[in-house]
């Protein structure tokens, strides 16, 4: 039943679709047992765009941005991911997840493999680089984001900050053209967070389209095209960061800036 | 040194009886053994047949085979232990290196030698030479080829073409020497190898398999691993000597070590199982994920991800579990009347020259010497592995 309503929703979206919707997002459910994590989400994204997701804890902001590239399966509802709707077939995963890059709240590095190797694993196995090909894209990479001298140590011996900077590295060596970042800078210490937002906000101004779940609300204010806030596995109020921040409408809202700010 | 003493031994009273009595029984056992070894013992069993328990009543001209068969095992081992990726930042010196290969060779080296002057025997002293050279020359290739621009494939067809030979020169020994006259060392070793060798990649694929999402698979790989764990290895052993024969015509029925084989390979790899699956459970989800995010395979995920990670962190297991593969070869002597160390061991006390005068003990301290170096070699060599591959990674 679920892929009849898939093959209409894709159909439908797709002359609903406006050019510059990259990602589109239609009545999803998302449930863990008895727990609904996510109630009825609508949102889409455009390309280039930068979207903000706040919220307090548990409020599945994170499970939001997991279920776009299929970590965790929504159960109604669908998703587009630039034209490829998100069903069970793994093909459709596969190519959503070539298009996504992910940065998680614990970089999740693979800690047997050099930094170097850990950024050039996605283009050699998924993209099919060469060896050389893909260790030159990594080295480029590596020095966009500053520690080209870190390549050849292995993850444990980066401090948090340059290993977030290696796992973002290690996202872009796709080329996705969707970053989601997962509370990036939550697991680091405080001296170390601006680094991570820095490159963060470079990456925005070169025009990558992203969906950044964070507690960070300088960062959000300042770089944010828009802003979400959800609770409780919905979304409560949308919009640019000035009307969200200076000028809440719902209660929700100004209660969880006012305990936070 | 005194000091040192009166803190650890004599610090109060009870410290000081304990001292003294566990220093006397200690005094006592090592005395005797002393006594057994340099004064008492009668050797000369072990010189007299050492040929016999080493490599059985192997023909002399064909003992070229086995120097060959060990030395590409030795290549083999070498070369996979040398670390195929390991980046080398400081390459070792000379001097450093044949230092570094004392210090895990000595031991084998030392018994060797030991051997060879306890033989005087021309087959013998080639046999050790082999041993020890092989090991000094696999070692210096293994390092000599990381800094070689010709790295990684011919690194990989250097080890299958060695993982092969072996296998080969086993094949071609027993095809040409008829299956009763090797026996002694050589087939616990071979025993111990071949065994290794086959049960590692089943261990993995059980592991996988009862970690899977196919039920079928995941029934089957369970249902596999708690039935052989739940049989002892010896009524395994005794049950592979004589129920063949209900599934095979006895004309062609496989000869004993094929069944020893057969069955230390099938028992080991439902341990190591295990081992290797408490090893994947020990990685994180986030790593899976991380792979999963990239749009890597799930087959290229575990593999090149969760796999490595997790036999890393199990090496002490594994290696343990080969350890006593290596020591129950001879249970398959006693099983399936292969004519393994053991079995040599007891059969020359009851030669003529020897019989009725007690020397077992002289025999069993022989035996148990080669298992020890064997295991403790193996031992030292997991640590050193771990070390290795743990440098700036935990």
């Amino acid at each position: 039943m679920s892929n009849e309503v898939f093959k209409d929703a894709s159909k439908m979206s797709g002359g609903r679709e406006s050019d510059d919707a990259i990602i589109v997002i239609e009545g999803v459910f998302k449930r863990f047992k008895d727990f609904e994590a996510l109630k009825n989400i609508n949102m889409q994204v455009g390309r280039k765009e930068v979207v903000v997701v706040i919220g307090p804890s548990g409020s599945g902001k994170s499970t939001l941005i997991r279920c776009i590239n299929r970590l965790e399966a929504h159960d109604d509802g669908h998703i587009l991911v630039d034209g490829t709707a998100l069903t069970t077939d793994i093909r459709n995963i596969q190519e959503i997840r070539k298009e996504t890059g992910m940065v998680f709240q614990n970089f999740n590095l693979f800690p047997h493999l050099t930094v170097l190797t850990n950024v050039a694993i996605g283009p050699r196995r998924v993209r099919g680089l060469s060896k050389s090909a893909a260790e030159e894209l990594a080295m480029e990479l590596l020095t966009r984001v500053k520690i080209p001298e870190q390549a050849d140590k292995f993850p444990a011996q980066l401090s948090g900050g340059q290993q977030q900077r290696v796992a973002l590295a290690r996202a872009l060596a796709m080329t996705p053209k969707v970053m989601l970042f997962d509370e990036p800078t939550s697991a680091l210490d405080p001296e170390m967070i601006n680094e991570v937002l820095d490159a963060m906000k470079e990456l925005a101004q070169d025009g990558m389209t992203m969906i950044v779940v964070t507690h960070e609300m300088g960062f959000a204010r300042e770089v944010a095209d828009r802003v979400v806030f959800m609770d409780k596995g919905e979304i409560v109020e949308v919009g640019t960061p000035s009307e969200i921040f200076d000028n809440p409408k719902e209660e929700r809202t100004k209660k969880f800036l006012s305990q936070i700010l | 040194m005194i000091t040192w003493m009166r803190r650890n031994l004599f610090r109060s009273i009870t410290d000081t009886i304990l001292t003294v009595i566990s220093g006397s029984i200690l005094g006592y056992v090592i005395f005797q053994v002393f006594q057994f070894v340099f004064i008492t013992g009668r050797w000369e069993i072990i010189q007299v047949n050492l040929k016999i328990l080493l490599v059985g009543r192997f023909p002399e001209e064909l003992m070229f085979l086995v120097g060959f068969s060990i030395l590409a095992t030795c290549f083999s081992i070498a070369s996979l232990a040398s670390g195929m990726n390991r980046p080398i930042d400081q390459p070792p010196t000379l001097a450093g290196k044949l230092w570094g290969l004392f210090q895990r060779f000595g031991l084998i080296i030392a018994t060797s030698a030991f051997l060879i002057v306890l033989a005087g025997d021309m087959a013998a002293v080639l046999f050790g030479a082999y041993v020890v050279l092989s090991i000094f020359a696999g070692r210096l290739f293994g390092i000599a080829r990381r800094n070689t621009p010709l790295k990684r494939l011919p690194g990989w067809l250097w080890v299958a073409i060695n993982a092969t030979l072996p296998l080969v020169l086993i094949f071609l020994t027993m095809g040409q020497a008829a299956l009763e006259e090797w026996g002694g060392f050589l087939i616990n070793f071979y025993l111990a190898v071949v065994s290794i060798a086959l049960s590692f990649p089943l261990g993995v694929m059980l592991a996988l398999g009862r970690r899977s999402t196919l039920p079928l698979l995941r029934w089957l790989s369970t249902a596999y691993i708690e039935l052989i764990r739940g049989a002892p290895l010896f009524v395994l052993l005794l049950l592979a000597g004589v129920a063949l024969e209900f599934f095979i015509p006895a004309s062609i029925a496989p000869d004993a070590i094929f069944r020893a084989v057969t069955v230390f390979t099938l028992f080991t790899a439902a341990y190591l199982a295990e081992v290797i699956r408490g090893g994947l459970q020990s990685i994180p989800k986030g790593q899976a994920e991380a792979g999963k995010a990239l749009g890597l395979s799930t087959f290229r995920i575990t593999f090149l991800i969760t796999l490595p990670q997790a036999l890393r962190n199990v090496i002490p297991a594994q290696i343990g579990q080969f350890i006593s593969l290596f020591k129950d070869t001879t249970l398959a002597g006693v099983a399936l009347s292969v004519f393994d160390l053991l079995n040599v061991g007891t059969a020359i006390t009851k030669q003529d020259d020897y019989l009725g005068q007690g020397l077992i003990y002289e025999s069993l301290a022989f035996v148990g010497l080669l298992f020890w170096v064997g295991s403790y070699v193996m031992s030292r060599e997991s640590q050193r592995i771990e070390k290795k591959l743990g440098v700036g990674i935990r």
